[in-house]
């Protein structure tokens, strides 16, 4: 039974996928130091979330059939800790964590006396200010045709009538998530790491995922990187707008490597000079009035702070003007357009290839197999013919034999 | 007086098969009662219960206790909001005012008790998944076996009709294959073709609802490959060759070609049914594999629903341009390829429309939910 385990559980856009990259890779290491990370392949905790959660995910959820048992059940039988982090998590319903926290073997109220898991809940957390155009972001990297004009409507709908609005806040809502993931976890086994506000020592976040998750002084390999990379303002348009003529007819299957990974993060994110996507200036005073009670509610509750709440509070308004995403410099889509083309050009270019070379090979494969099957005394006969076609005396040879048999040459009859 | 003592108690009347509303229940402390857990259940699980008990009542019928606590402890399947409070229940300075507001569970819509309901009969399939097949009977083994004197053929066309006449003919001696066999493509007017496309789609994989459906192919100017006749018929001839390839539109000439007294066919599920399905599937998904999924859902709620569910759907009246130059397309792809024709090939060209266009009802898919939790698919029906 696992002594101690580390649930993180969100939320998006926090740096959960580097942590989840050095975590997987180094997940040997680990082991040797007695830190389970049970992930055979790098999206096994998100998978165990679908299931755990029910969540359909454009075919993905196939694959998750009983992932989150199978998880629970490595988790139980380590004699240590234990690391599961996926920031899906953090939609979680009541019924479902409490599924979840039993599944980990914890007992009512963390209680750890009668052989109860000692169970931490991680939260990493990132202002509102950076969270709601980034959220936009992840929406139109996964096939959302909807403007940010109507995204900030969707997510200021007091009922949340939505999904859109219902799964922003299902993952956003920082006391809601620690309503329905702590209320059983005592609030010094809750830890909330606050992502530093942008242009502050890069590897902050990291000495605070490490020291919350007790990796300092383990030894590990830091080398990996696999950011979640974002895009300008020109290049979510374009991608919104190839998602409102395209999306449709490209299945999930095809969607995810053309669109998600090779236009937007291996193409379109390399464009870092053109406008950032932020918020809209009319947005700020509700986001920082929301803002403000969750400080003063997180503060009451005595959670275990990495870092510092006032960081949620997020930078002000920017004094420049704010670029809008549905309105955005044509020039500047076009030119991420034609950066897009190029891509698809290229890959295109080098399926072909591919194809041509696995077309020869299966030809190549298929003559073989005709000549295994074609019995010797047919291979003698076609080989001595090659032979005699290669000298004059032989094709007379030839010619002589045919007039005998009165057999011509295709070519000729 | 407690609002939270209050809601407990209307929890244990609903248990019992109480039909009161929340905003009509007891307020003045004669409704109040004792916790019965650490939480209470969500909104939907509540109003999924009380409609479940007036379902029940409607009959003469009351809720089994087993099934009550089921649906108090079910889940809500798929995005959107997970378990809401009931409006009323925070009492002055509680905690409670982060998450979605409280709601009165008779206020909300149909498809939030549909997340519910779909995740427990997806429950009640997986533990039919659970049990094993019964190995087929010797008369069915023998009867399966491919009869010598039966002309070579293969029945293609519109798949969730196609599985069921396959299905119907291996019964009845006459299994498809052989050698170089002859094609039936299995026809029929274009917007029954599009409504078999999207159940068999909904037993298989789920998904689209019937007008997202629509709207995707026709938006997009295409048939969906389900529904391409002239892609099939142009499938098999590469296959089979051109010349063994048939249009079916006629079943009786089929079944007299073929020397069989009938073809059979799929269950007749109605629009209400099919979208039931569908929305069955998705948690469905997630606790059986891909591949028995389809199987399942065609052994359980198949069986259950035929002849159930209304009528099928029809197309919206913005699509008839559409439909019509599809089918004249077609019809035109299959008599350029001069097919040998069983029926005629108008039959491909749309019917005349009905008054009204059918589509799935949430009101209407709920009610066929609320009989598939009351007499679940884990027990079998006896015959009449």
């Amino acid at each position: 039974m696992s002594r101690r385990v580390l649930l993180h559980v969100g939320t998006p856009k926090t740096g959960t996928s580097y942590l989840q990259d050095v975590l997987h890779k180094n997940r040997a290491r680990l082991l040797k130091q007695d830190v389970l990370y049970p992930a055979e392949r790098f999206d096994a905790h998100f998978l165990a979330a679908l299931d755990l959660m029910r969540l359909r995910w454009g075919g993905l959820e196939a694959e998750a059939v009983g992932a989150w048992d199978r998880l629970a059940a490595e988790v139980r039988a380590h004699d240590g800790t234990a690391i599961i982090s996926h920031e899906i998590l953090a939609s979680a319903s009541r019924s479902q964590v409490a599924r979840a926290l039993a599944s980990l073997g914890h007992r009512p109220g963390g209680d750890t006396s009668d052989g109860g898991t000692e169970i931490h809940l991680i939260l990493s957390v990132r202002d509102l200010v950076r969270q709601i155009p980034a959220e936009w972001q992840e929406n139109v990297k996964h096939r959302a045709r909807f403007g940010y004009g109507r995204f900030l409507e969707l997510i200021q709908d007091p009922e949340r009538a939505h999904r859109v609005g219902a799964w922003f806040w299902g993952v956003q809502e920082i006391p809601d998530i620690l309503d329905r993931w702590g209320a059983d976890i005592p609030p010094e086994r809750v830890h909330l790491v606050t992502v530093p506000p942008s242009g502050g020592p890069p590897d902050l976040l990291w000495e605070r995922f490490s020291t919350t998750f007790g990796l300092d002084g383990l030894d590990l390999k830091l080398t990996t990187r696999r950011a979640n990379p974002s895009l300008g303002v020109p290049e979510s348009a374009l991608i919104r707008r190839i998602n409102r003529t395209a999306a449709r007819d490209l299945p999930p299957q095809h969607y995810r490597p053309l669109v998600r990974e090779l236009l937007a993060h291996q193409t379109l994110s390399k464009r870092t000079k053109s406008a950032r996507l932020g918020l809209p200036p009319d947005q700020y005073a509700w986001v920082h009035e929301l803002t403000e009670s969750w400080i003063a509610e997180l503060a009451r509750r005595g959670y275990d702070v990495v870092g510092d709440l006032e960081e949620l509070r997020g930078a002000p308004a920017p004094a420049g003007k704010w670029v809008d995403p549905d309105h955005p410099p044509e020039r500047q889509v076009s030119a991420a357009a034609v950066d897009a083309i190029k891509a698809l050009l290229l890959d295109n270019a080098e399926a072909h290839a591919e194809n041509e070379r696995l077309r020869r090979k299966l030809e190549a494969a298929r003559r073989e197999l005709v000549r295994a099957r074609t019995p010797r005394l047919m291979r003698s006969m076609e080989w001595t013919v090659q032979r005699l076609e290669g000298s004059g005396k032989g094709r007379q040879a030839l010619e002589v034999y045919r007039k005998a048999r009165k057999r011509v040459p295709p070519e000729e009859s | 007086m407690s609002g939270r003592r209050r809601a407990w108690g209307w929890v244990a009347a609903l248990r019992s098969g109480a039909t009161t509303p929340w905003l009509e229940w007891p307020a003045d402390g004669s409704g109040e009662g004792e916790s019965l857990g650490a939480e209470l259940p969500g909104a939907q699980q509540l109003a999924l219960l009380r409609r479940l008990n007036a379902h029940a009542a409607a009959t003469g019928r009351t809720v089994p206790t087993a099934t009550a606590e089921r649906v108090l402890a079910a889940g809500v399947s798929g995005r959107g909001r997970s378990e809401l409070a009931l409006v009323g229940v925070a009492d002055a300075g509680e905690p409670g005012r982060f998450g979605p507001p409280p709601v009165d569970p008779d206020a909300l819509a149909d498809d939030e008790l549909l997340r519910v309901a779909s995740a427990l009969i997806a429950d009640d399939i997986a533990v039919v998944a659970t049990r094993p097949v019964p190995e087929p009977s010797l008369a069915d083994k023998v009867r399966a076996v491919r009869r010598p004197w039966v002309r070579s053929f293969v029945v293609v066309g519109m798949p969730w009709r196609a599985d069921a006449v396959r299905a119907e003919l291996t019964a009845q001696g006459h299994r498809p294959g052989g050698r170089r066999p002859t094609a039936y493509l299995l026809a029929d007017d274009l917007e029954t073709v599009l409504v078999q496309a999207w159940t068999a789609r909904s037993f298989d994989q789920g998904g689209a609802s019937w007008r997202g459906f629509v709207r995707a192919n026709a938006g997009a100017g295409h048939l969906p490959p389900r529904a391409d006749l002239a892609r099939m018929a142009r499938s098999a001839a590469y296959k089979y060759g051109a010349d063994r390839v048939r249009v079916v539109l006629d079943d009786q000439l089929l079944a007299d070609e073929l020397g069989v007294p009938r073809l059979g066919g799929p269950p007749r599920l109605g629009a209400h049914a099919v979208d039931l399905v569908r929305r069955v599937g998705e948690p469905l998904g997630l606790l059986v594999s891909s591949d028995a999924r389809p199987r399942l859902l065609r052994d359980t709620l198949g069986e259950r629903l035929d002849g159930l569910g209304g009528p099928p759907p029809t197309l919206p009246p913005r699509w008839d341009g559409w439909l019509s130059t599809q089918a004249e397309r077609t019809r035109h792809d299959l008599a350029a390829a001069r097919y040998p024709v069983l029926g005629d090939l108008d039959r491909l060209l749309p019917r005349p429309l009905g008054p009204e266009p059918v589509a799935p009802v949430d009101a209407e898919v709920l009610a066929l939910a609320l009989g598939l939790l009351l007499d679940p698919v884990t027990v079998t029906k006896e015959a009449p």
